[in-house]
């Protein structure tokens, strides 16, 4: 009886998890070796540290490290912190509440190069932003904030990119609590704060950190809003992994693309553990 | 199912004709017949290409053979055409490439050797430092120098050496850029300055920590006038700056603005230079692989391109250096006089040691 | 019901410095003729034609990118609904040793970087000898890399299907059916058209394996895109291509809050 059990999970698993296991697994295989100098395109197979080495011995790996990281918190953070609200208001519908959720929407839609252009031509040297200030007279002459250091351009972007993202996300799962649940709570004289505490962020804890894993992940892969809008003194860890590979040095490259998945996979637990505890505190256990 | 029976009959034609398909033994008239009976193409090429596909239309017409300029980076094509190696039929006809990445590739491995298929014409397999052997020529010359705001620069007195550059860069902060990335015109420009201020041998692509050491009075230089210049995106935008009055100075390649300013994107009053302190030049090839799914077609399409007609046309409608001997250049925005000043891309791996060696020392300071 | 009109009044404002602007800039950008650039010193372009938009929907692979991208996304966004149902039920409603490590493995393809995956992937469909039909290659590709977001969706809303539900419909001796519909369906109806739309757009938006396994027969909108905006930068024709690229999205926009207002449960119910 137990073993045909778990042949239907495994059936079960087979289509999806199956695939990804397969394909990807077989990629990974591939690339975890290669930055340790094997699957060599243009030479000999050598088991070697080397380029390993040379990567933790430059300042550029490491402040790619911190860079993209710096991207990944701040835009998930933002985005979710954002959205949160939003959903919740959204929650029931009212008059023109439709309209509200597709204006919000919107930017899922529009291509993310082109939602890089399109700011671009805001705040470029020439752009609309500097043209109204200086016609207001604020300016004297045009700001240079295209490509800022901070990368605030990029955060924009990425918020702009994301906050739909992470609404959507959330708003499925809040809509989907009955009114029962939370009438029932409020019967029993729980105030707004409580029916939040209690009810409503367990029930949309999963969401909640599916938003902000998949949104850090993508921020901290990102390549095209660094390229077009970044900071041109860094490298985004794929701007660095694209530099290695596009010299044709395959083992380093290797090796910054395996950084990004072992920073995700990090990222993803600390992200689950975190909320738990920030929502559950110590109670975690209770609540299961 | 019609795609299907398609990749089986290309399947079985590729097995027939594997192993004679560039036998090299018939002749021209064969492969024009063959080529049109193919009737397709597949160039890979990376930048201009809506206005490739627009100047190529008469090849189009008098072949009766359909030209696809399939769009993608430079890199991500010769990787692709790296990946597809081992199939016994790719996607590619027709491959640009920069001269400069012919060294790090297995050119007798990928490509045929096009001076055994293609009719006696003059042809450029030799360009920029970098001998391509006949697997590849060059369609394509370019040199890099200075674009400039002639309203904001006085034209008398240029820069011309790294310390002329720094006089200009004291006297006007912010107002000249360069890119590290998305293009070359920046890089020819600080591998100019490392070559010229330090003893290191820019001849020889042999590298090592003691030869990198030796460029250390360049990284100086930009360390120190750090907050006198910018750094732009790329190619593409330190033109862009120029022609918004941004920045009044940036290294450019003299064919991507020429075309910039033929099809009305920029400023038609942006001039260039070339200093005498020496800017790299170079040139992209042409390549056709040993997998070409339409190896008649390619070579046809390949003659074309390097004739001195076309040669010409390119010149004339995109401002690229004529390679044919027979070409006419006489619409270029760089004077002949100062080509002279033209330098060779350093070879790797020490071009590559010496780009980390700058990001790590100038860039990641900023 | 006052807040909520300063707060639609705000989040309108805010939308149009959001939307408006932007598109506004797009479209003019897209106007300026090239017999004169459009610099500084103009509020609008000196010159304005449609040129632009004759020359790039003549002279590049639009209409095809289109019709491609748009037959692949939502095929793509199909097979990984399908495909991800029987997994996320696992992991949503049963127990079994090793799940959440199971839960996280899924998530694999979202942490490989685009440019290596399409790379190896490439080679590993052609050793599997399955390298000539291009669509159906890049549709493996995407439903391999997209479906880690349809099970992780999907898996969210079998955890919020209630026991007591469907213990109760059981109990009243309901069939297999009747159980799916009161227990299952409205927590599974709003996250089947969010999967949908997820992959619908990342399908759209992807280009490393577009390009790499894609190139030349398959083109999709990121390929042409991508070469507007990078190394060939040119500000008035990558208009051209953006506004283009935006207006089938926007129709569909509309169709799909239709859709996604009828799978509401709050307003099926009329709560």
């Amino acid at each position: 009886m137990k073993a045909l059990n778990y042949l239907k999970i495994i059936a079960l698993l087979l289509p999806g998890f199956g695939l990804i296991l397969f394909f990807l697994g077989m990629i990974l295989y591939v690339a975890i070796f290669q930055s340790f100098g094997l699957f060599n395109l243009s030479g000999e197979d050598n088991f070697t540290l080397q380029y390993w080495e040379k990567l933790f011995n430059r300042k550029v790996f490491y402040r790619s490290v911190n860079y993209s990281l710096y991207v990944g918190v701040i835009s998930s953070i933002i985005s979710v912190a954002l959205a949160y609200p939003i959903a919740l208001w959204l929650r029931k519908p009212f008059y023109g509440s439709i309209i509200i959720n597709s204006i919000l929407k919107a930017p899922l839609l529009v291509h993310g190069l082109v939602a890089a252009f399109l700011f671009v031509n805001l705040v470029a040297y020439h752009g609309i932003i500097n043209q109204i200030f200086i016609f207001i007279g604020l300016w004297d002459e045009p700001i240079r904030m295209q490509n800022d250091k901070n990368a605030i351009g990029v955060l924009i972007l990425q918020v702009w990119k994301n906050l739909p993202f992470a609404l959507l996300i959330l708003l499925g799962s809040i809509q989907s609590i009955g009114d029962d649940v939370i009438d029932a709570a409020r019967d029993l004289g729980a105030n707004s704060f409580a029916r939040l505490k209690k009810i409503i962020a367990p029930l949309t804890i999963s969401s909640m950190q599916a938003a902000l894993i998949i949104i850090f992940i993508g921020a901290l892969a990102d390549f095209s809003f660094q390229s077009i809008a970044g900071p041109t003194n860094k490298y985004s860890l794929s701007q660095l992994m694209l530099y290695y590979k596009n010299n044709g040095r395959w083992h380093e490259a290797a090796g910054v693309g395996v950084t990004i998945m072992i920073i995700s996979f990090l990222g993803a637990i600390f992200i689950s553990y975190l909320t738990k505890f920030i929502f559950f505190g110590r109670k975690i256990n209770e609540f299961k | 199912m019609y795609r299907k029976i398609l990749a089986v009959f290309s399947l079985l034609s590729v097995m027939l004709y594997s192993g004679f398909t560039f036998g090299g033994s018939h002749n021209w008239d064969e492969v024009l017949a063959e080529a049109k009976k193919e009737g397709k193409v597949n160039w890979f090429q990376w930048y201009l290409v809506d206005a490739l596909a627009e100047f190529i239309k008469p090849f189009e017409e008098e072949y009766g053979i359909d030209v696809v300029i399939t769009q993608g980076k430079h890199t991500v094509n010769i990787d692709k055409a790296v990946a597809e190696m081992g199939r016994s039929k790719g996607d590619i006809d027709v491959l640009s490439l920069g001269f400069d990445k012919i060294p790090d590739l297995n050119m007798p491995g990928m490509f045929i050797k096009l001076s055994d298929e293609l009719p006696k014409d003059s042809r450029t397999t030799n360009l920029a430092g970098v001998d391509a052997k006949d697997y590849a020529y060059a369609w394509w010359g370019n040199q890099s120098g200075f674009a400039y705001d002639p309203e904001k620069v006085d034209e008398s007195k240029l820069p011309q050496t790294p310390e002329e550059i720094a006089q200009f860069w004291e006297a006007n902060p912010g107002k000249f850029g360069f890119n590290y990335e998305n293009g070359g015109s920046g890089p020819s420009f600080f591998q100019n300055i490392l070559r010229v201020m330090g003893s290191a041998d820019f001849t020889s692509g042999e590298s090592s920590p003691e030869k990198i050491s030796k460029l250390k009075p360049g990284i100086d230089y930009f360390n120190k006038y750090a907050d006198k210049y910018i750094i732009t995106a790329g190619n593409a935008d330190s033109i862009q700056r120029i022609s918004d009055k941004e920045i009044w100075m940036a290294p450019a390649w003299e064919d991507h603005l020429a075309g910039l300013q033929k099809r009305g994107e920029v400023r038609k009053e942006i001039k260039m230079y070339i200093p005498s302190m020496g800017m790299n030049g170079g040139g992209n090839g042409v390549a056709i692989p040993k997998n070409a799914p339409n190896p008649h077609a390619a070579l046809v399409f390949a003659n074309w391109l390097l004739s001195a007609e076309t040669q010409t046309g390119f010149n004339r409608d995109f401002g690229a250096a004529p390679l044919h001997p027979e070409a006419d250049d006489s619409s270029a925005l760089i004077s002949n006089s100062q080509r002279a000043y033209r330098q060779n891309w350093a070879s790797n791996p020490f071009s590559k040691d010496l780009t980390d060696h700058f990001i790590e020392e100038v860039m990641m300071n900023r | 019901m006052n807040l909520n009109k300063v707060l639609i009044l705000l989040i309108l404002i805010i939308s149009f410095i959001w939307l408006v602007v932007p598109f506004t800039m797009a479209i003019l950008w897209s106007l300026v003729d090239p017999s004169e650039p459009w610099t500084v010193d103009k509020i609008f372009p000196p010159v304005m034609s449609f040129y632009r938009w004759n020359y790039m929907w003549e002279n590049s692979n639009l209409k095809e990118a289109l019709l491609n991208s748009y037959i692949l996304a939502p095929t793509t966004a199909l097979f990984c609904l399908i495909l991800s149902i029987p997994t996320s039920y696992a992991f949503g409603r049963l127990n079994f040793y090793g799940k959440e490590i199971a839960k996280l493995l899924t998530l694999l393809p979202i942490v490989l970087p685009p440019f290596v995956t399409s790379i190896y992937f490439s080679s590993i469909l052609f050793e599997i000898g399955f390298q000539y039909w291009k669509f159906g290659n890049v549709l493996i590709a995407h439903v391999v890399l997209f479906i880690p977001f349809s099970i992780r969706i999907m898996t969210v809303c079998f955890e919020q299907v209630k026991q007591d539900v469907i213990d109760a419909a059981r109990d009243l001796s309901a069939s297999k059916i009747e159980v799916f519909k009161t227990a299952y369906f409205p927590s599974l109806k709003s996250g089947v058209f969010a999967s949908i739309l997820i992959v619908f757009i990342l399908s759209i938006e992807e280009f490393a394996i577009a390009f790499i396994i894609g190139a030349p027969d398959f083109i999709t909108i990121p390929t042409i895109l991508y070469s507007a905006l990078g190394q060939d930068f040119v500000r008035p024709n990558a208009a051209v291509i953006s506004l283009i690229l935006v207006f089938p999205n926007v129709i569909l926009m509309i169709f799909l809050e239709r859709v996604l207002r009828s799978a509401n449960p709050a307003l099926i119910s009329g709560k």
